[in-house]
């Protein structure tokens, strides 16, 4: 099936309600135009911010006169610019996303869907891209809800076809990206370069949360008692004997595996959310992200 | 252990125990990632066809499941204390009254299944006989210790129409017991009137006692007799309701097979009813009584009689004259009756023989003649010896002892009523036996047979008595003149009782004689249907009947003249009243039988009580666990199956695919 016969990724009303929120942003960037964000740079808002002292060529319109009276000396008033900001939303297409009952990666297309549009709406610019095959491919930055079209048709372009690489994909973004703000991640995390991935795009002083994107069936996993485990990305395979203290072991190594990757997303400012696959899309937005003060 | 071949199942573990060491064929299952998995799996890579043997909760269980099994098929057991001996004599009762069959009860059943169970509560190592017992008794198994051959002994066993005598098997019983010190007889019987030996043997005897109706009624009495000029037939019967109940039966008569007569009787308990037919034609050869129903025991429901043949048998009453015996032999259809004093006896029989009408039977009413007479003879109160014996003092008021039932001189006799004033001591020559006695064990009635001649006794005189006064007075003079002039048709007699064998002389020509059955083949225990017996010098013994009804004898010969040639009739009945009343007798009287032993509780054996069906749980048990533990996933596809809802829409119409 191809994209342009899929049924719209929102509706109206759903729409209407994403326009209410809009993506915090805990640091003050400088963006690249005139936004809604407020600015490391000074410019010309109406919000206060400092005075200095008054140089050849400053715009006289700026010159604190009160300033002068009192004190006979020029100074210049500098007010906070308010800018826009760069939302870079970061979806991982390896294979091993394509899987789950509902399908991982579906899932990872909606919410940066949603978020993406939620960026379009608070008029910051949006960089969506796909993390895969070592390699990140994306679409130029994007501003205004008119682009929210563009955006949904680019991910719902067929895609889990790469393999992993995820550490390389991440690295390859980061070192191209453009403008700084919320950086979301949405990912399975299933690659044994994962925590080179989150070191590379948290060190790009935007502000990153993970949105760990996991099957059910991978948080609860049901396995007979002589099965092959085979990798959906990898083709390869493990032998396992599916009896309880099999899986037992199995829910205590993905618990540590979550709180490692929570302490290392947090120890760099960033955010950490585990996201079941088949949470209602709805629930996530404006249940979870809000709680955890990735949305407001 | 009673099995330990079946420990060669062990072997079995370490099969088990190997298919975990082998790499299995394993289902493939995709997964989104193999990453976490890696983590937890070691030697995933290995491609050996052995792997290191990790413990494993289902490999234990599975290996205890199949230690169980095995070691339930070996049979262990362990020894407990038991109530019998190493050598046990296990006898059935097979008899009649053991056919007893109501809604909740089969006597046979309930034999079978205790005689199981004395089986399985012998001792370790004990060996066990089982006897089938009805009239005689019959050895199935000798000694064993196979208790599966005991078992398969004891499923075998039916039920007879025979009465029953434990004579045979206590002396039996008896003799195993004495190869061994340390035996018990186990007797499984309803302890309804079976006979009983008058020496007890050397072994404990056990009795298990089944049983509980004594909801039985019977025709106790069936008899034909010819009236004087022989035209018609009076046909006499009697129902006996030996039960706690009054009760009332329909008795039908059948002549030749034709209903002639039907009539409601009703029987108040521990009595009996009796009734007179006087419809039977006079040219009916065989007569039949039913009781029309059912009731705990159909052996006695029916039984048959042969009218007899239209002859009579001059009598010469020798003495001084009694009214009441001249009444009961004039009655007698079969007897014309002629009276003399002692003196004129002689003259009379030689009269009699001259003229070509001799004597066929001489009674003698209180005198003895010098000469034995070369006719069948009846003494009555005789006062000197002579050829039935010796004659000696006078006893006061002997008292009845208790009477053989299935004695033929007393058939429909009751003397538990008769008082005797006085009797004469007798002590009975060879071939005489005592139908009834004192209990100092003196005869007051015997009949015999010496040097070729007939003859009956009765030891007292009656006007020393109240029997010529009952009932009993007519049908015992009737009895002892059908003993002493026995009424023949062919070679058999009119009646017989069943098991009876009887041995007769035929012609010598005639090589064998089939000896046929019919009646009542649907009664239980009918299985002598036919067989073929052969004739040794001239006579043939015709062996007992287990069957009532009516019993056939036909000449097997190659002389065409003899070929198929009908030798006799005879009709052949249950008539026990023991055997009727088939109240559960007191066991205690079968138990006094045998030894006493010195402690009043039993001496105790070891015995074995097996294991193997706790052990057969446990592996039930231990199999729904491992199912419960280990194929979780099967459980819940079962599970969702049974519980599979719609699935609530997705709030976003996005996953269209």
């Amino acid at each position: 099936m191809t994209a342009t016969q899929r049924a719209p990724l929102f509706d109206e009303a759903f729409l209407r309600r994403l326009e209410q929120l809009e993506l915090a942003s805990r640091r003050m960037t400088a963006g690249r135009m005139k936004g809604e964000r407020r600015s490391v740079r000074r410019g010309q808002s109406v919000e206060f911010a400092d005075y200095r002292n008054y140089a050849a060529g400053d715009d006289l319109r700026q010159l604190d006169w009160n300033a002068y009276a009192r004190l006979e000396k020029l100074f210049v008033k500098l007010f906070v610019e308010e800018e826009d900001v760069t939302v870079h939303i970061l979806v991982d297409a390896s294979r091993s996303m394509d899987y789950g009952e509902p399908n991982k990666l579906d899932a990872a297309r909606r919410a940066a869907a949603a978020l993406g549009y939620l960026g379009l709406a608070s008029m910051d610019r949006v960089s969506v891209a796909f993390l895969g095959d070592g390699s990140a491919t994306g679409m130029r930055p994007m501003r205004g809800k008119r682009r929210a079209l563009e955006l949904f048709r680019f991910l719902s372009e067929p895609r889990a076809e790469r393999l992993t690489g995820l550490a390389a994909a991440a690295r390859a973004y980061a070192s191209r990206m453009r403008g700084t703000g919320p950086m979301l991640l949405i990912s399975d995390l299933m690659d044994p370069g994962y925590l080179d991935a989150l070191r590379d795009l948290a060190g790009t002083r935007c502000q990153l949360s993970v949105l760990h994107l996991l099957a059910p069936d991978e948080l609860e996993p049901e396995i007979p008692p002589d099965a092959r485990l085979v990798d959906n990305e990898t083709g390869h395979a493990v032998e396992v004997s599916g009896d309880d203290d099999l899986v037992e072991r199995y829910r205590v190594r993905l618990a540590e595996w979550q709180a490692e990757i929570g302490s290392f997303v947090s120890r760099r400012g960033g955010a950490y959310v585990q996201v079941p696959s088949d949470l209602d899309l709805a629930d996530l937005l404006f249940d979870l992200l809000r709680r955890r003060r990735v949305v407001e | 252990m009673i099995a330990p071949l079946a420990l060669v199942g062990l072997i079995a573990l370490p099969i088990i125990v190997a298919f975990y060491m082998l790499r299995l064929r394993r289902r493939d299952l995709p997964v989104g990632s193999t990453f976490l998995w890696q983590q937890l799996i070691r030697d995933v890579e290995a491609n050996a066809p052995w792997q290191k043997l990790r413990f494993s909760w289902l490999l234990l269980v599975q290996v205890l499941i199949a230690a169980i099994v095995v070691l339930a098929a070996a049979r262990p057991f362990s020894a407990v204390e038991s109530d019998l001996a190493a050598n046990v004599v296990l006898v059935v009762d097979t008899s009649a009254s053991m056919a007893t069959s109501t809604g909740d009860e089969n006597r046979m059943d309930l034999a079978r299944e205790r005689a199981r169970d004395v089986v399985g509560r012998l001792p370790v190592g004990g060996r066990i006989t089982v006897v089938a017992a009805a009239d005689t008794a019959d050895v199935l198994v000798s000694e064993t210790d196979d208790t599966d051959a005991a078992l398969e002994a004891i499923d075998g066993i039916t039920v007879t129409q025979l009465p029953g005598d434990l004579t045979d098997a206590f002396a039996l019983s008896s003799a195993l017991a004495q190869r061994d010190a340390d035996s018990t007889i186990v007797i499984v019987t309803d302890a309804a009137g079976d006979r009983l030996p008058e020496v007890g043997v050397g072994a404990p005897v056990v009795v298990e006692r089944i049983g509980a109706t004594d909801a039985n009624q019977a025709i106790a009495a069936l008899s034909a007799l010819r009236r004087s000029g022989g035209a018609q037939l009076d046909l006499f019967v009697a129902v006996s309701n030996p039960s706690t109940a009054e009760a009332t039966r329909r008795l039908e008569v059948y002549a030749d097979g034709a209903l002639i007569d039907a009539r409601d009787l009703t029987i108040p308990p521990g009595q009996r009813s009796e009734a007179l037919v006087t419809t039977v034609p006079g040219g009916a050869r065989l007569v039949e009584a039913r009781l029309a129903g059912s009731d705990a025991l159909i052996t006695d429901d029916r039984a048959f009689a042969m009218v007899p043949a239209d002859e009579t048998t001059r009598a010469l009453l020798i003495g001084g004259g009694n009214a009441y015996l001249e009444n009961a032999l004039a009655l007698l259809p079969r007897l014309e009756l002629y009276a003399v004093d002692e003196d004129g006896s002689a003259d009379a029989i030689a009269d009699a023989a001259e003229a070509g009408t001799p004597f066929g039977l001489l009674v003698f009413d209180g005198v003895v003649p010098d000469e034995p007479p070369q006719l069948p003879a009846m003494y009555l109160d005789p006062d000197q010896d002579a050829a039935f014996g010796a004659v000696g003092d006078q006893i006061e008021n002997p008292v009845i002892d208790r009477t053989d039932p299935d004695e033929p001189l007393l058939r429909f006799v009751d003397l538990s009523t008769v008082h005797i004033g006085r009797a004469r001591e007798v002590e009975l020559a060879d071939g005489m036996h005592a139908a009834v006695e004192t209990t100092g064990g003196n005869p007051l009635v015997a009949v015999g047979e010496v040097d070729g001649r007939r003859i009956g006794v009765i030891g007292f005189d009656l006007g020393e008595s109240d029997l010529p006064l009952q009932v009993a007075f007519p049908l015992l003079m009737s009895n002892l003149t059908e003993v002493l002039l026995p009424a023949v048709e062919g070679i058999l007699p009119s009646s017989m009782r069943l098991g009876e064998s009887v041995s007769v002389a035929v012609d010598p020509r005639i090589e064998r004689v089939l000896v046929t059955n019919t009646g009542s083949p649907e009664l239980p225990g009918a299985t002598d249907l036919g067989v073929e017996v052969s004739v040794v010098g001239g006579r043939v013994t015709i062996p007992g009947a287990d069957l009532v009804g009516l019993r056939e004898v036909r000449a097997v010969s190659e002389v065409p003249e003899l070929s198929d040639l009908p030798l006799g009739q005879t009709a052949i009945n249950l008539f026990s009243v023991d055997e009727s009343d088939v109240t559960p007798g007191d066991p205690q009287r079968i138990i006094e039988m045998g030894r006493v032993t010195s402690t009043d509780e039993p001496a105790s054996q070891p015995t074995r009580a097996e294991w193997w069906w706790p052990l057969a749980l446990a592996a039930l048990a231990l199999l729904a666990v491992e199912w419960l533990l280990f194929h979780r996933p099967t459980r819940r596809s079962l599970g969702r199956a049974f519980r599979r809802r719609p699935r609530r829409p997705l709030p976003l119409a996005g996953r269209a695919r």
